[in-house]
């Protein structure tokens, strides 16, 4: 069986303790997916909340159209 | 001929930034280990938002002074668009540098001078974009959001040169002496970004303070229409 070690109980980790200068453990890769999807999607957001700002003024135009009597076909 | 010439700046932006994620991921090296590796790739949108958020500032700052000198709408509306955008450049800037950081230094944040003065602009801009959305449309609100604008403005050029005053972690490869890129693709590529990102900043706030200078008529319009009796509110 490749890639499996059996341990005897004694060998086993029973605590975990925390390692200062260990080895590096972030994805440099993941971390810059990431920087560059969130960018993006800050963007997007504010696309669509001035397209969403846009809608609710165009429907109060209708709305002050039709108040007026000037609404066009 | 103005909307034409808009979606020519549009499909011009649209492209640059085609070409630029294209040139960041296939043809730019990345850097020394030490600056984050393949991390290091996040300077070439992280500056250019910086940038962007600058340009933003400075628009906001203008309009905000130019209102508080002789208002008007439209010196509003660009102050209120100006403000909108730095906060979402500001924004894009502090998500994208923590991420490059925690490879590079081992941290997301240290309040190294740099990034504690970015994070006061933006808390100034945040500031004014509530303050719009949240106060109405009043003299005295517009008034007091133009004097935020002024004093937000006036803090960037802290962050520009808070470097090279103050020291800290923030790296000084782009400077008025060319610059720490030693390829010619990571010059082309920040080159580009620069390019690119100017170009989006200025198509957001000419769209920003045609939105908010529209809004702005239509309140006087609403406001006119209801006291004429045409509007039930």
């Amino acid at each position: 069986m490749q890639g499996t070690e059996t341990t005897t109980p004694s060998e086993r980790s029973t605590e975990f303790v925390p390692v200062e200068g260990g080895p590096e453990t972030t994805s440099a890769e993941a971390l810059l997916v990431a920087a560059y999807l969130l960018m993006w999607a800050i963007l997007l957001t504010f696309v669509l909340l001035s397209w969403l700002r846009q809608k609710r003024l165009d429907r109060r135009v209708a709305e002050l159209e039709r108040a007026l009597g000037t609404a066009r076909p | 001929m103005r909307d034409r010439a808009f979606e020519v700046l549009l499909a011009v932006t649209a492209a640059l930034f085609f070409y630029l994620i294209a040139h960041v991921f296939l043809a730019t090296p990345p850097a020394q280990l030490a600056a984050g590796g393949i991390a290091q790739k996040i300077l070439y949108f992280h500056a250019p938002a910086g940038y962007a958020m600058y340009l933003s500032g400075v628009a906001c700052g203008i309009a905000s002074a130019l209102y508080l000198f002789r208002p008007s709408d439209r010196r509003d509306a660009w102050a209120r668009a100006g403000a909108e955008c730095a906060v979402a450049f500001g924004l894009m800037m502090l998500v994208s540098g923590p991420l490059w950081g925690k490879k590079a230094w081992g941290v997301y944040w240290t309040w190294d001078p740099r990034l504690t003065t970015t994070l006061l602009s933006v808390l100034v801009y945040v500031a004014i974009v509530v303050l719009r959305a949240f106060s109405g449309g009043g003299d005295a609100e517009r008034r007091f959001a133009a004097a935020l604008g002024v004093l937000g403005t006036v803090n960037l050029p802290i962050i520009h040169y808070s470097v090279r005053l103050w020291g800290g972690n923030h790296p000084t490869v782009i400077t008025g002496q060319g610059g720490g890129l030693k390829h010619p693709a990571m010059v082309q590529s920040l080159v580009l970004g620069f390019v690119a990102m100017t170009l989006l900043a200025a198509i957001l706030l000419i769209l920003r303070s045609r939105v908010a200078l529209a809004s702005t008529r239509l309140v006087r319009l609403e406001e006119a229409a209801a006291a004429r009796g045409a509007l039930d509110t």
